[in-house]
């Protein structure tokens, strides 16, 4: 993988040098000016999705292909609040455990079913169905009792506790509503594909696995107005400078995912464009469940051994937006006064260390005690290792190194093996981001006492308490803040880097271009449009 | 008939091996495989639990193995893991693409050798050609790829970039494939034909007034193709490995991205149906090899 890497960036050089060659003859092109009706596009997009279902949605990356074809009762603003989509209206009760939705009426599936109470009841049912969904059923509808339908207009959602992350899921892709005649017609209904209808404004024609999706005009969609494309394209193009030269080619007029290696070719005819994503930053978390990590002391000491910005600058070129807090710095939750409130102070670190009892060096220069090295291990599971975040861990690793004596172990392997690695408790660091639409989804797996994906090992009742807090909806941002504070600034039981971002780059004839409110994902296809 | 059955039979047995040599590895590598399908999302008991149930691992790992031997054998590959799809399907609508890939550029490779070695006879053409061989063996066919698409497809636009659509995307990608082969097979053909002129047959079929492309052609290429046929084994190697890098550069669908992704996230039923395929393949290719020395070798035939 090294030398591929490697050659990769050698490549991004000769790319850009043959870029120069024709940056002479570069042509501009009109603005995409007003809307037009009419056209094809073609994207060209990272990730291949393993699912179509939205039900099984996992990948963030894949979400800008979920909206096309599928819709929830609710989605989200600009303000991490959630406007009606294929609902009318909704109400909660005053103790906030049952939320009654109306549902707009004349919307149809694409299969030709109608949308309806019945409809909304059955996806549920579906999403408990044993062996069906096993994560949103035990995380997102953990606190769902039942569903109601006392008319085919009104659904009422009963809660065992006020949740107010159960809006979040109903605007959330696992969330959307798939015609039930089709969840019950498809042969494949995990794989999903042309099989599943929704009623979103695209309708899923045709799949080649390995080389594209196809989507056409849904020429009934219920909005005010049918997309504005007939049909969109999505080509997988797993290597980033391969995608950036279809581009400049011309073979497609848009793509995602621009690494920070390949920006400088984005120019003239082209445009860039970056959205951060929604969900918690990507962090280091630290073990606090053992030695050397179980003292805050050398917690602290970590987080100020490192100077984040000089760190980022070196593998992103400036590209990367630094974060200071588990939240993405996009959410209404985010708490802005966690910036430079702490970090980039190897004196106070190597303070710490002493005082820790971290005194002697051994012959490489690292700290000991006891005749032992402070030494703490990140394991990394290759399949999920994007962004270079392995660069990035082999740059804290010199950077720790050298202002504080600790030794990062960075270790690259396969999922199996980091699996067990975790579940061994073998690691003192765990690198992860979460691109949830509310941080509070993310705050409650990372964080809450025996959360799916604690790995600090903390269980503190002040955080769990704060947590259900922010869950039940009162105060949630005094509740959030509370809890980035402690777990950030105080315990320094997380380490925030960067906050993930997503880049489209596209021809300057493509209008209506962005990024979706809240989730920060790449838009769908619905608004966008392409010049004459 | 007896020889025949005999081949089906020890095919037969490669197949099973083959089968069962990636069932243990599989089994053998860290981590189970609900670990897999838990992947990096959210991970508890309860989600666990059904996902034991729905794939019925809570079976003993030999029970497992016996299970998806006999319904190998009735044609039933299982579903994969991660893709939720039969896997006959999956593996069914990629073979296509990589076969395709992989003949044309078998036959395009194996035509350039041949072209190579005949005509680069000239002590300075050879040594032009031989650097050439040697640098393209040697380098990444990543690298090849990228530097052909650059040129041809970005620059150039000649070719499109990715995908199966049609004859002019499969130019760049069979090129790429083909190099290295052409390469190597160049290097041993030439070496052949070097040993063959040596031979006292060479002076005898020149003392009877031959032109020396007859020589080359009738005579000497004959000796220098058996070593060259022994190659057809590794040839499929290169292909299949090949086809792994290639059609993730050019975006192509096709068996190498299957078996990448499920190697990586341990979707045994894809990774053993993978594995089976490409064993039957192999045996195929290594029997199609020993008639091709009948072919190409008289004395073998009457032995």
């Amino acid at each position: 993988m090294r030398r591929t890497r490697t050659i990769a960036a050698l490549i991004a050089t000769l790319s850009l040098a043959l870029a120069a060659c024709d940056a002479g003859s570069a042509t501009t092109s009109a603005e995409a000016g007003q809307p037009v009706d009419g056209g094809s596009l073609t994207w060209g997009i990272e990730t291949e999705p393993i699912t179509f279902n939205p039900h099984q949605y996992a990948q963030a990356k894949a979400r800008l292909l979920v909206g096309n074809s599928f819709e929830g009762l609710l989605t989200h603003d600009d303000k991490g609040g959630y406007v009606p989509l294929l609902a009318s209206g909704y109400e909660a009760s005053p103790d906030g455990r049952a939320y009654t939705f109306k549902l707009r009426s004349g919307v149809r599936f694409s299969d030709g079913t109608a949308f309806d109470a019945a409809a909304v009841k059955a996806n549920i049912d579906q999403l408990r169905a044993a062996g069906y969904a096993p994560a949103v059923a035990a995380v997102q509808l953990h606190s769902l009792k039942d569903v109601e339908i006392p008319d085919p207009a009104t659904v009422v959602f009963r809660l065992t506790a006020p949740d107010v992350l159960f809006l979040d899921f109903l605007s959330s892709p696992q969330g959307a509503i798939v015609s039930p005649a089709s969840l019950k017609a498809a042969k494949n209904l995990k794989a999903g594909g042309p099989e599943l209808a929704g009623t979103g404004p695209f309708i899923l024609d045709r799949y080649t696995a390995g080389q594209e999706v196809h989507f056409k005009r849904n020429p009934a969609y219920w909005g005010s107005r049918p997309a504005y494309l007939d049909e969109v394209t999505y080509r997988f193009l797993k290597e980033p400078s391969v995608r950036v030269g279809a581009l400049t080619s011309g073979q497609v007029q848009v793509i995602e995912g621009v690494p920070a290696t390949d920006q400088a070719l984005i120019t003239g005819d082209l445009t860039l464009s970056k959205g951060l994503n929604s969900g918690s930053a990507y962090s280091y978390y630290l073990n606090a469940a053992h030695a050397p990590f179980d003292d805050v002391k050398v917690r602290q000491a970590f987080r100020d051994a490192l100077d984040v910005n000089t760190v980022l600058d070196a593998v992103y070129r400036g590209t990367a937006t630094r974060a200071w807090s588990v939240v993405s710095p996009t959410s209404p939750f985010y708490d802005k006064s966690l910036e430079n409130s702490y970090g980039d102070n190897p004196a106070r670190a190597n303070q710490l260390l002493d005082e820790a009892g971290w005194t002697q060096r051994d012959a490489d220069g690292f700290r000991t005690k006891d005749g032992k090295r402070l030494t703490v291990r990140l394991v990394q599971s290759a399949p999920f290792v994007r962004d270079r975040r392995d660069i990035l861990a082999q740059t804290v690793q010199a950077a720790v190194r050298k202002s504080a004596g600790i030794d990062l172990n960075v270790a690259v392997v396969d999922q199996g093996t980091a699996t067990k690695a975790l579940a061994d408790g073998a690691y003192e660091v765990f690198d992860n981001s979460r691109a949830d639409t509310d941080a509070g989804a993310a705050l409650n797996l990372l964080l809450r006492s025996g959360g799916a994906i604690n790995r600090t090992g903390v269980t503190d009742p002040e955080v769990d308490k704060l947590l259900a807090q922010g869950d039940a909806g009162t105060d949630r941002l005094g509740a959030y803040s509370n809890v980035q504070q402690k777990v950030v600034t105080q315990q320094a039981l997380v380490l925030p880097l960067y906050a993930p971002a997503d880049q489209i780059a596209a021809s300057r004839s493509v209008g209506g271009l962005g990024f979706e409110p809240t989730a920060g994902v790449p838009v769908s296809a619905y608004g966008v449009w392409l010049a004459k | 008939m007896r020889a025949v059955l005999r081949r089906i039979g020890t095919g037969l047995v490669v197949l099973w091996v083959a089968a069962t040599a990636a069932y243990l590895a599989l089994l053998a590598a860290p981590g189970s495989t609900v670990d897999t399908i838990v992947g990096d999302g959210a991970d508890t008991p309860a989600i666990r639990s059904q996902i034991i149930t729905e794939w019925g691992l809570d079976r003993p790992a030999v029970l497992q193995y016996l299970d998806y031997l006999w319904r190998a054998a009735h044609g039933d590959l299982g579903r994969s893991y991660l893709l939720q799809r039969p896997v006959s399907a999956i593996v069914g609508e990629q073979v296509w693409p990589t076969l395709k890939l992989a003949l044309s550029a078998a036959v395009l490779g194996i035509l350039l050798a041949l072209v190579l070695a005949l005509t680069t006879r000239r002590p300075w053409v050879r040594r032009v050609s031989s650097t050439a061989e040697l640098v393209v063996v040697s380098t990444p066919p990543f690298l090849i790829g990228i530097v052909l698409l650059s040129i041809f497809s970005f620059r150039f636009g000649l070719f499109p970039v990715s995908g199966d659509h049609g004859a002019a995307a499969l130019v760049l990608p069979a090129v790429t494939l083909a190099l290295p082969i052409a390469g190597v097979l160049t290097q041993v053909l030439r070496d052949g034909l070097d040993r063959a002129l040596d031979e006292p047959f060479t002076v005898t079929a020149r003392a009877r007034g031959l032109r020396e492309s007859a020589v080359l052609v009738r005579h000497a290429l004959r000796h220098a193709l058996l070593p060259a046929v022994t190659l057809l084994g590794w040839l499929f190697g290169v292909l299949l490995g090949g086809a792994v890098i290639i059609e993730q550069v050019f975006g192509r669908p096709g068996l190498g991205q299957v078996t990448l992704t499920a190697v990586n996230s341990k979707d045994m039923p894809v990774v053993l149906a993978v594995v089976v395929l490409s064993a039957l393949v192999y045996v195929v290719l290594n029997t199609v090899a020993d008639l091709a020395y009948l072919l190409v070798d008289p004395r073998l035939r009457r032995s």
